[in-house]
């Protein structure tokens, strides 16, 4: 990257480390004894031959470090490597047998919550494909066990447990919603419906918690969209219809089966063929990999597809019909949850050029893209964290600026929400979107008819 | 079901024209049929914010700004939540309720249909009300609502304040379960899956103690055992004990009373039935990752599906165990261990006679809706199909269809069928 593109003024690493008052708190209560105990019963009785086979494997060879956002963005500090992160954390606790200080868990915790986005970018560099990401993984559910996450994100997870959804969101809060974007739709499209448990429609549509509470608009437009393709579509009145997974980060794994058994129950309850879901990244990787496999589905009960395919095959089908394509230059961030997850990146930047008249790939691109920085509950861990964060994503602020686009598509939330922050903190003067909020801008408000 | 006997089974066809609703109405939504098939109904919007309910053809006396959760009642009248000055009530029939709420969802009806409830909001608290009489206590939040056949409520609570993000509260336990309106003198982590007895008298559920800790709670107690995870348990044997599947060791085992009851472990086990006739208890399970099955009395059946079982049912009698499940990408049902070839989109509630002989079900097909009696798939696609009905000797069956704007009740004949 040439030099005019850095980004000036902006401090070159990160030097103060926070902490919160929940990791604090745990801290303060955890005995050696209890340290040990459940470090190596996770360790022992937690993993499989994958766990030793990457801890045995691993040569120290470096090659990972390149692929790291972390790495690349705190002058190419070895401690960010992935490999690095690995020495730090789980090297070091089977070294010790799990006999660890205070000082190391409270490391440990920063490194796997707040300095890995779980992103595995760092396995396609490796030359045995480790998987660093499980790792950090089994680090988090350690610090899970040991009660020391930080504070943020563990109050999604309580979230979660207590509500299925990841925002306190109460019931009758969410179905009023519902109600709400569904009778402001009606000026534009005045018999439009949110159909609320329709047994026996084609879809269900589900969303992340986020939704209903501060982004109520993008409901609206998904709305909107469903009805002028024609879809035969509901949505749940009831808890599990947030597909969301903040469990799967901290390594509750029993609250992350439990939220995927909601899901997919609910989806049975309604009848419906498949599960449509919103531009959400790490709700896909819950629901398509993660969650199901820890409740004994090898496989989706259910055929489950990302906005991003939905909206290919209702572009390509005709369904929905753009009016006049979108006239600012675009780039396109590719989650990683669904483009090195699961291979969308082709259909989506199709789905961009089917949309937008000027697309300005970023590089790299496609399933070598960088993590936004926010992803894997980074996030999610909260305002201690944020200054650091965007410290870390340096890195990804001068690819994003490299490409000189005026809008930044970004199909997923946390991806979103991330680039915002990373957006304002650099000053890269770009507009962040959904796909959603440029099909809106672009469609033909007009219903499809079979055979127009 | 004994109320199947006053049905009309001797009327062949019966119609009701439901295509011209749409030229009386802007939109009319889904339709819904009576348990009896004399009756199909719709929420139907009349005019810009104005909502009603067309039971066949005649719309309900009151019109109301919002209209939603239209569901078919156990004596053929229909029952829906309606808004009116942005407040929310039951109406049954047109027959509102006396009390109005800030909010009312998740409507559910006993069996005999004598008893109807509602989750509840009232200047942002929150609570149930069970035949228009809301619980005398209201909390300030509630989820997991469940009506027992007699009539109890009961829910999951929060008896204790938190402001946002304050995990140190959480942990304390800010949860109860609260019966008819009375909370339980117990707060937990957590409390999901409430079971009522038969005598809608006590509840089991299942808790969290800690982060990591789970256990089955009876009214205020927690057993002794701690478990990695739980699900929902079950009263059974007249009440006298209860019965949940719970995680130990990384696996799935059936416990009762707190100590273990089946010897097998699994990789999953849920969704407990017993059959009040026999006691036979059975279970959603699964042996090998990826493959489920059906676990009966210990005992797991020759027979797997490699997506999802996703409901379980006896023959009143006991004799016949009916499972929906999807295999190979299509839905199915399986009913005593052998699996039917239906091939089909979606499958619907199963309908199974008392004696376990017949079993019906609705299924789609490519977008069209089959009548099914015991893997014969009847030839003849609809648009719509309702659950069908057995006649008490088990030579009718009530098939309730929708095809080309049309409403048929339709009473066949078992010997043409079979
Ligand atoms: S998973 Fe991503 S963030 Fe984590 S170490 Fe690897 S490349 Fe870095
Ligand atoms: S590239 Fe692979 S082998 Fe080399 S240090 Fe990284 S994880 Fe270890
Ligand atoms: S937030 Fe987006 S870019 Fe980041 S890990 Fe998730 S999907 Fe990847």
């Amino acid at each position: 990257m040439s030099n005019d593109m850095e980004i000036k003024d902006k401090p070159s690493v990160v030097k103060e480390k926070n902490t919160d008052e929940a990791v604090e708190a745990g801290l303060a209560k955890l005995t050696p004894e209890r340290i040990k105990n459940t470090i190596n019963q996770v360790l022992q009785k937690e993993t499989g031959p994958r766990f030793k086979a990457y801890v045995e494997t691993c040569m120290h060879c470096g090659l990972c470090a390149e692929a790291c956002l972390y790495f690349l963005s705190n002058d190419r500090d070895p401690s960010y490597s992935p490999a690095g992160k690995v020495k730090q954390t789980i090297w070091e606790m089977l070294d010790k047998k799990g006999e660890v200080s205070i000082e190391f868990l409270r490391r440990a915790v920063h490194i796997a919550h707040t300095e890995c986005n779980v992103c595995k970018r760092c396995s396609m560099y490796c030359p045995f494909g480790i998987d660093i990401a499980y790792l950090m993984l089994m680090v988090r559910r350690i610090c899970h066990k040991l009660e020391i996450t930080p504070l943020y994100i563990q109050d999604t997870v309580n979230s979660h447990s207590a509500t299925m959804n990841q925002m306190w969101v109460k019931e009758d809060e969410w179905i009023d919603t519902l109600q709400w974007q569904e009778e402001d739709a009606r000026e534009e499209f005045e018999d439009l419906r949110i159909p609320l448990d329709k047994e026996g429609a084609d879809i269900m549509y589900s969303v992340i918690a986020p939704e209903p509470k501060f982004q109520a608009g993008l409901l609206y437009q998904a709305a909107t969209i469903m009805h002028a393709a024609g879809i035969s579509w509901t949505m749940p009145s009831s808890p599990g219809w947030d597909n969301s997974n903040m469990a799967m980060f901290t390594g509750d794994n029993e609250i992350s089966g439990r939220i995927a058994r909601a899901f997919y129950e609910t989806a049975a309850r309604l009848k419906v063929k498949k599960i449509v879901m919103g531009e959400c990244g790490h709700a896909f990787r819950s629901t398509y990999d993660v969650g199901n496999r820890w409740i004994g589905w090898a496989m989706p009960p259910f055929e489950v597809v990302h906005a991003l395919e939905f909206y290919h095959e209702l572009l390509t089908s005709g369904r929905i019909t753009i009016a006049e394509k979108f006239k600012k230059t675009v780039t396109l961030h590719d989650p990683c949850n669904v483009s090195r997850g699961r291979g969308l990146h082709d259909m989506a930047r199709e789905v961009t050029n089917m949309l937008c008249e000027s697309f300005i790939d970023m590089t790299p691109n496609r399933e070598h893209n960088f993590c936004c920085g926010a992803g894997g509950g980074v996030i999610n861990c909260g305002p201690p964290y944020k200054g650091e964060r965007m410290i870390n994503n340096k890195f990804k602020a001068e690819q994003l600026k490299a490409t000189g686009a005026e809008v930044l598509i970004a199909p997923c939330h946390n991806c979103h929400s991330g680039l915002e922050d990373i957006v304002h903190h650099y000053d890269l003067n770009m507009e962040v979107k959904f796909l959603g909020d440029i099909i809106y801008e672009t469609m033909e408000k007009k219903i499809y008819k079979p055979g127009d | 079901m004994e109320e199947n006997k006053s049905f009309d089974w001797s009327t062949d066809l019966k119609e009701v024209p439901v295509r011209e609703w749409e030229d009386r109405f802007t939109w009319v939504e889904e339709p819904y049929v009576s348990p009896d098939g004399e009756t199909i109904a719709s929420i139907v919007n009349v005019e810009e914010g104005v909502f009603t309910v067309c039971e066949n053809g005649e719309t309900w006396d009151k019109e109301y700004d919002k209209a939603w959760n239209l569901r078919p009642l156990p004596d053929g009248k229909f029952a829906a939540c309606v808004s009116s000055d942005e407040e929310w009530t039951l109406s049954i029939s047109g027959n509102e309720w006396e009390n109005w709420f800030d909010f009312i969802w998740n409507l559910q009806v006993n069996q005999d249909g004598s008893s109807l409830s509602l989750a509840v909001q009232k200047d942002m608290e929150y609570g149930m009300a069970v035949n228009d009489k809301p619980w005398d206590q209201m909390y300030e939040n509630i989820n997991e609502m469940v009506l027992s056949d007699t009539g109890s409520s009961a829910a999951v609570v929060q008896v204790t304040s938190m402001v946002q993000a304050d995990i140190e509260v959480f942990k304390n336990g800010i949860f109860s379960c609260a019966v008819n309106g009375k909370a339980i003198d117990k707060k937990f982590l957590n409390i999901w899956d409430i079971s009522f007895d038969s005598a809608g008298k006590n509840v089991a559920y299942g808790v969290r103690l800690d982060r990591t800790k789970y256990s089955i709670a009876v009214n205020d107690t927690a057993w002794d055992k701690q478990f990695q995870s739980v699900w929902k348990p079950l009263f059974i044997s007249g009440d006298e004990s209860v019965i949940a599947p719970v995680k130990e060791g990384g696996k799935w085992m059936l416990y009762k009373d707190g100590q273990p009851f089946w010897n097998k472990r699994y990789n999953q086990i849920w969704h407990l039935v017993v059959s009040q006739k026999t006691g036979n208890i059975a279970a959603i399970a699964s042996d090998k990752f990826g493959k489920w099955t059906i676990a009966e009395n210990d005992v797991t059946w020759n027979m797997a599906a490699d997506q999802m079982i996703s409901d379980l049912v006896y023959s009143k009698d006991g004799s016949t165990l009916v499972a929906v499940l999807k295999d190979k990408g299509f839905w199915t049902l399986a009913v005593n261990q052998k699996k039917w070839n239906l091939g089909a989109d979606k499958v619907f509630t199963p309908c199974v006679s008392s004696d376990g002989n017949i079993v019906s079900v609705v299924i789609e097909r490519q977008g069209q809706y089959f009548l099914v009696v015991n893997n014969i798939v009847i030839p003849n696609g609809y648009d719509f199909m309702a659950t069908p009905v057995i006649s008490p000797d088990n030579t009718k069956i009530l098939q309730k269809a929708v095809k080309d704007g049309v409403y048929q009740r339709l009473i066949l004949s078992m010997d043409k069928i079979l």
